[in-house]
């Protein structure tokens, strides 16, 4: 006889250690002696902290002014936000001509539109549009701001950026409604999809030409005003200087690293000088050097403005720390898979450009965005050298008569700023990160 | 047959003794290197021919023969001695490198304790503490270092009170005062037999290394564990004590008093150091919590239940099996983040504290030209400290691969 249990014994609830806040608390908060006092005390702080900050940032704070004199009138010990308030527009936009602001606006949000397709999941040919941002985006950007004059090449570049910017936006909603991309739609909408390859891109290219020659003449209408780069200030300079920054520190960084791995000694040795050279030497060393030798270099009767000299310093610095990024991530991939596209017959540029490159660049991906965060923090040093950027005009705030001596307020506004940026870039990167791996972490 | 068969054959071997000139990979290789060899050294020519000209055009001299020349300016915070109307740009040079040297030398040591301090609480098993941590990590990373340095200058370290209502750090004794023109503490005057005191800790501490080596040897043989630490400790601290006062305490101290509108005596550090030295230090242990951080997780999860497995206390775990493990992962990122300090260091320019590119780059620059002279001996400098500090990391990494395996 044999005693066989024939019910299920019902699970034990889970302990309250486990379930409740309480629990949780007592496990996290006061385990023994020792963390309960390091918790009451943290308690304590934090209360501290918040409670100052509360009082001096926002409950005794002065929000409406006209100058610091008022301030110190309504409340003594009060944060005078009044003036970072009153100079908003300064510490965005600069002295840019306030009439003009819509430009740098439209620019802003010309570059979103453009960019939207990379997230959208149906979208097709992402590379495309990637590549399309880099080089022809800055084209029209920078003709919205800096303005005057357009050159043949200028005239040509807008267009085609204007072009680009319809077909891409007309291919995403087009991707997004049907999945498909904006060539095989012209093609069905003009029935031709049973026309042999050969003439379906005949008819693709004499559409391509006829928006390009009718975008072309459009543009020679319009004219926008010049507006001198000694007016450009504020994030709005911080953001154009460090943007062309990352978008040739990538391919600069990647002809590097390549150099610095390649087997030719002469290219390898001058590739590793290049880059040890400006990775040892402090950022603001660079920029005093592109101010002052820079003159020195040009053949008389050529000036470099001040801006050029900082953007070529900016771009020469971080395409340095960008090819060692890059090297990192080479060094990543396993030399079977070399190996693997030699064997296919492929030579050194296939095999790094079909094979290396588009698993290294994944792999890489939250480095650069690592170093964008470094670089958009970096560029507050062109400040020292006199460009009115997010921080020449914060600290511009405390030189202006009515906020004479105002510091800490224009201060932490900006380090708000930042911080808010970089903090979800820097999340943005480590969600990357996760999506991205492909391997077998837990 | 046989004539196609030959013809064949011969043409299965010819491409092996063929030399394509254009094809093969040894000549393509020294052409390339030539060309990059050839535009780089036309650049560079270029460059000089244009600069020369230019430096001829506008009558500048060029050479290291300004170094010797009178400065004419002083500066507000110098380690050596200089006297304006005296010293030379050679001099100054001196100073800036000094002056970099110290702050970083302190921002270092001041970074290092507390990035260990966050990183290690970062891990506290106290849910609140680790996420203070982790709020002190995310702030002081994600703004620039720039903004917190004039942050702290202008918005701490110039409004502190002034020189009659200076804070007292010292508790009511006086001795130690913070106020606007920096912070004030007592310097310490060596007496005639403090040598004595030296020579007795220099023994103390030989004696401990002996001591320690034997106990290791002991507990290699017999198993026996002594105590070393605290008897370490007792010998450290009691042998140049007794010493000490046995001579009869041949040490003074130089206290700072106010005279007049400033203070006499003692030593100084002005506010620029002080915001510097505070940016730094908690800029960089904020990145540093992330490294110390990263480096104990990567130590596994088994290796601590194993250590505990055979026996060991929490606190030899740590020492014999964490740490030592821990520690390959977080020394090279450690290093290259002191370089970051020295380099760092150089954003004293915007607060006004003479570091090496404020006095020697700007104002030097400024006044004398030789831009290239300058420019290139500052970078020279900041190249020989990361070249030294780099190789550093290399002896390091060489030793822990040779323990690895």
């Amino acid at each position: 006889m044999a005693i066989v249990k024939t019910e299920k014994t019902p699970a034990r609830e889970a302990p309250l250690s486990e379930t409740t806040i309480i629990g949780w608390m007592s496990k996290n908060l006061f385990g023994s002696v020792f963390n309960s006092i390091l918790t009451v005390v943290t308690l304590y702080i934090i209360y501290l902290t918040v409670r100052d900050v509360w009082v001096w940032g926002v409950a005794d704070a002065v929000w409406v002014a006209d100058n610091r004199r008022e301030c110190f009138k309504i409340s003594i010990d009060g944060a005078c936000w009044a003036g970072v308030i009153t100079w908003m527009d300064n510490i965005f936009y600069g002295r840019y001509p306030r009439e003009e602001l819509w430009r740098i606006n439209l620019g802003a949000i010309l570059l979103f539109v453009w960019m939207v397709p990379l997230w959208l999941p149906r979208v097709k040919a992402k590379v495309l549009i990637g590549v399309t941002t880099v080089f022809l985006y800055p084209f029209l950007a920078g003709y919205l701001f800096a303005g005057g004059d357009k050159g043949i090449f200028m005239q040509v570049m807008i267009s085609a950026a204007i072009v680009c910017l319809i077909g891409n936006t007309l291919h995403s909603i087009i991707g997004v409604l049907t999945g498909s991309s904006l060539p095989e739609f012209l093609i069905r909408l003009l029935g031709r999809q049973d026309a042999p390859e050969k003439s379906q891109h005949k008819i693709l290219f004499g559409i391509l030409a006829v928006s390009l020659v009718v975008v072309y003449l459009w543009q020679m209408g319009w004219h926008a005003e010049g507006v001198s780069w000694t007016k450009w200030g504020g994030l709005f300079l911080t953001l154009v200087i460090s943007g062309i920054g990352i978008a040739s520190a990538l391919p600069g960084g990647i002809i590097l690293a390549l150099g610095r791995r390649s087997r030719l000694p002469v290219i390898r040795v001058l590739s590793t000088a290049f880059i040890e050279l400006f990775r040892s030497v402090p950022l603001i060393t660079v920029l005093f050097m592109a101010t002052t030798m820079f003159p020195l270099f040009m053949p008389e009767g050529v000036v470099l403005n001040k801006l050029v000299q900082v953007i070529i310093a900016v771009c020469l610095f971080n395409a340095c720390y960008m090819a060692e990024t890059v090297r990192a991530g080479l060094q990543a991939i396993p030399k079977g898979q070399a190996e693997g596209a030699h064997t296919i017959g492929l030579g050194y540029w296939g095999t790094m450009g079909l094979i290396i490159m588009p698993q290294a660049l994944k792999h890489m991906i939250p480095n650069i965005v690592g170093s964008f965060i470094g670089l958009l923090k970096d560029t507050t040093l062109v400040s020292i050298i006199g460009l009115f950027d997010i921080l020449g005009m914060l600290r511009s705030i405390s030189r202006d008569t009515p906020w004479l001596g105002l510091h800490k307020e224009p201060l932490i506004f900006g380090a708000i700023l930042f911080f808010l940026i970089c903090f979800a870039m820097s999340k943005y990167s480590r969600h990357l990160e996760v999506k991205l791996s492909t391997g077998h972490k837990k | 047959m046989a004539v196609s068969e030959s013809h064949k054959q011969s043409e299965h071997i010819k491409p092996k003794e063929q030399f394509d000139f254009f094809n093969d990979e040894r000549v393509r290789s020294v052409f390339y290197q030539l060309l990059t060899a050839a535009v780089v050294g036309w650049i560079g020519w270029y460059l000089f021919t244009t600069t020369a000209n230019n430096l001829q055009v506008r009558g500048m001299d060029s050479g290291f023969g300004f170094l010797g020349v009178e400065a004419g300016f002083d500066t507000d915070f110098k380690l050596m001695a200089y006297e304006v109307g005296v010293g030379t740009y050679g001099d100054i040079f001196l100073i800036g490198i000094l002056n970099t040297l110290y702050i970083s030398f302190l921002a270092i040591i001041a970074s290092t304790l507390l990035g260990f301090t966050i990183g290690v609480l970062r891990l506290s098993h106290n849910w609140l503490v680790s996420r203070v941590a982790l709020a002190y990590v995310e702030i002081f990373r994600n703004t620039p270092l720039l903004i917190q340095i004039i942050f702290w200058y202008t918005g701490i370290f110039s409004l502190l009170p002034k020189i009659k209502n200076s804070f007292d750090l010292s508790g009511g004794a006086e001795v130690v005062l913070l106020n606007n023109r920096g912070l004030y503490m007592p310097w310490p005057v060596p007496g005639d037999l403090l040598w004595m005191t030296g020579l007795a800790l220099i023994i103390a501490i030989i004696v401990v290394i002996v001591f320690r080596r034997w106990a290791h040897k002991r507990q290699d043989t017999t198993g026996r564990i002594i105590p070393t630490l605290l008897p370490s400790v007792a010998l450290i601290v009691l042998l140049p004590g007794i010493v000490y006062l046995m001579t009869g305490s041949p040490l003074g101290w130089d206290i700072p008093k106010i005279e007049g509108f400033n203070f006499v005596g003692g030593s100084s550090l002005p506010p620029a150091f002080l915001a510097l030295f505070v940016a730094l230090t908690i800029y960089h242990a904020a990145h540093l919590a992330e490294s110390v951080r990263a480096g104990i997780l990567s130590v596994s999860a088994g290796q601590h239940d194993a250590a505990m497995a055979i026996g060991l206390r929490q606190n030899r775990v740590l020492s014999l099996v964490i740490i030592p493990q821990a520690m390959p992962a977080i020394v090279p990122p450690m290093i290259s983040l002191w370089m970051n300090v020295v380099k760092n260091s150089s954003l004293a320019i915007a607060i006004g504290y003479p570091d090496l590119v404020a006095v020697f780059m700007q104002t030097s620059l400024n006044q004398a030209g030789h831009a290239i002279e300058i420019v290139g001996m500052t970078m020279a400098f900041y190249m020989f400290v990361s070249l030294t500090i780099s190789g550093l990391l290399n002896i390091y990494n060489k030793r822990v691969q040779l323990v690895e395996r």
